[in-house]
């Protein structure tokens, strides 16, 4: 309790000493859109008035770069900003959950490991992972990133290619150990009209399925409404969705907004949460002290840590330490 | 005449098709059978490794080991029905449960390293053996959905095929949920 309000007091301390920093920023980017906007209305004058042509493109001209210079200044100070926000900030507040978690800002999930998670089997172009947080919660180490991954299809119009990009996900990917031996892959992915299809084609026509992977019929009906599962192994798939793990992710998945996939592949389990919201950035135009960014950001790290738990990861009698 | 033929042949096609996956089906019946049996050996394998280790330390429970060493003989045995190695498996874990219940009783016992591994490999084998069972209940239901339909059934009428019984749930499938439900009460 009392570490609690140390840790509440030390967090107030470093809020009021961003939020300094935060109205810097906030009062040269407000300067920056302000030289923009006087900038375009001068032109606009001279473009009008005809004679003071010359005079507002001079005027405007060096209104607007001044604003550009303003932006510039404005971006290294908001970096600054960012970088002590996360640093500082969002380390204190992990710590207050757990004293084991940490952020490591400028690292994600990499990509190798994102494909070799098989969550999603369309392999992106366009591939951003940041805000790595990680830590154990009891005997389970765990880690989660943010992450944006897209895949790319082109058209051909009349004036020549044009690319179109896809979000595969945009979210939050969770990793832990898993708390079981298993040597295969198991799959677990939201059932939609596509992997509905996908699953009735493999198992009525199993030859024109050309996966290793085959479909695992499972006994509980809610999460089959909500899932469909492939695995290299049928045996090893039931062995760790059991029916209490099946129950668990059902609840997990009630939890999140959007559908999550699931994998468990090499010792581990990972779980891809599509998501809207950009976690862990800081308030420019708000202020720190009020704003309530922070109790989402805390949110989100109380409901990734709180996963162990409710997967029942730290149980480990079954020859996994 | 060549419209007949191509009805001929799609229906032969069909009709190849519907056989080969009832024998398929089948097939994987068996297959799924064969891993319950796996891990049933594995499972038996273990005992007498467990039975050595706790003789040592229980002296009170000569009756419960007593039974655990008679079943274990008896899985030795190589002439048992599928149903009688099912049954033998049921009564030894009920049998070992109650062992690993009293180790409570039994200070150095629960500090013994060998004891503690045996203790989670067992555990580990309940969870295969279970899931192994419900693989191989899934491949029956597979099987007697494919026999008990049309077009299926007409194959399977001329072809002798029966419909084979699911497993019953054991306690280990059920307990997770009833644990629930106790913590709920």
């Amino acid at each position: 309790m009392a570490e609690e309000t140390a840790t509440g007091a030390s967090l107030q301390i470093i809020l009021n000493e961003l939020e300094i920093q935060r109205k810097k920023v906030s009062d040269i980017k407000t300067k920056a859109y302000l030289f923009l906007a006087g900038g375009v209305i001068l032109i606009a004058i001279g473009v009008l008035l005809g004679s003071l042509m010359i005079a507002g493109a001079i005027s405007g001209g060096a209104s607007i770069i001044t604003s550009i210079v303003l932006f510039s200044n404005s971006s290294q100070k908001f970096n600054d900003y960012r970088h002590e926000f996360k640093q500082r900030v969002v380390a204190t507040v992990l710590k207050s959950i757990d004293p084991s978690l940490e952020i490591e800002y400028k690292y994600g999930l990499p990509e190798s490991d994102f494909i070799n998670s098989q969550l999603f089997t369309q392999r992106p172009d366009r591939y951003r992972s940041q805000d790595q947080i990680y830590g154990n919660a009891g005997k389970t180490r765990f880690s989660f990133s943010e992450v944006h991954a897209e895949y790319k299809t082109e058209t051909q119009t009349k004036n020549g290619r044009q690319e179109h990009w896809h979000t595969i996900l945009k979210g939050i990917v969770f990793c832990a150990d898993f708390n079981k031996h298993f040597n295969g892959l198991t799959v677990v992915k939201p059932k939609d009209m596509g992997s509905a299809l996908g699953a009735w084609i493999s198992d009525k026509m199993p030859i024109f399925s050309s996966s290793s992977k085959q479909l695992v019929k499972l006994e509980n009906i809610e999460f089959n409404k909500a899932f469909v599962t492939y695995s290299t192994d049928q045996v090893e798939a039931r062995y760790i969705l059991t029916p209490a793990m099946m129950e668990r992710l059902c609840e997990l998945n009630d939890k999140s907004a959007a559908t999550i996939s699931v994998s468990f592949i090499g010792s581990y389990v990972y779980i891809a949460f599509p998501l809207e919201k950009d976690y862990f950035e800081p308030p420019v135009f708000k202020s720190l002290l009020t704003t309530k960014s922070l109790d989402e950001d805390l949110s989100i790290v109380r409901f990734m840590y709180a996963i162990i738990s409710e997967l029942d990861l730290n149980t480990r009698i079954w020859g996994k330490e | 005449m060549i419209i007949a033929a191509i009805i001929i042949a799609v229906l032969l096609i069909f009709g190849i098709g519907i056989y080969n996956s009832l024998i398929g089906k089948k097939n994987q019946v068996a297959n799924a059978f064969s891993a319950i049996d796996a891990m049933l050996k594995k499972r038996f394998d273990l005992l007498p490794n467990l039975i050595e280790t706790v003789k040592q330390y229980m002296q009170y429970e000569g009756d419960l080991l007593t039974k655990v060493v008679e079943l274990r003989a008896k899985a030795a045995s190589p002439n048992l029905s599928n149903e009688e190695r099912l049954d033998l498996d049921k009564q030894l874990g009920s049998s070992v449960k109650g062992l690993m219940v009293n180790v409570e009783n039994y200070p150095d016992l629960k500090a013994n390293q060998n004891f503690l591994n045996l203790q989670s490999t067992w555990t580990e084998s309940e969870e295969q053996i279970a899931a192994a069972r419900r693989a191989y209940n899934s491949s029956v239901t597979d099987y007697n959905n494919a026999i008990m339909m049309f077009p299926g059934s007409i194959f399977a009428g001329m072809m002798n095929y029966q419909p084979i019984a699911v497993l019953a749930n054991t306690e280990e499938e059920r307990k997770n949920i009833s644990a629930k439900d106790l913590f709920n009460n």
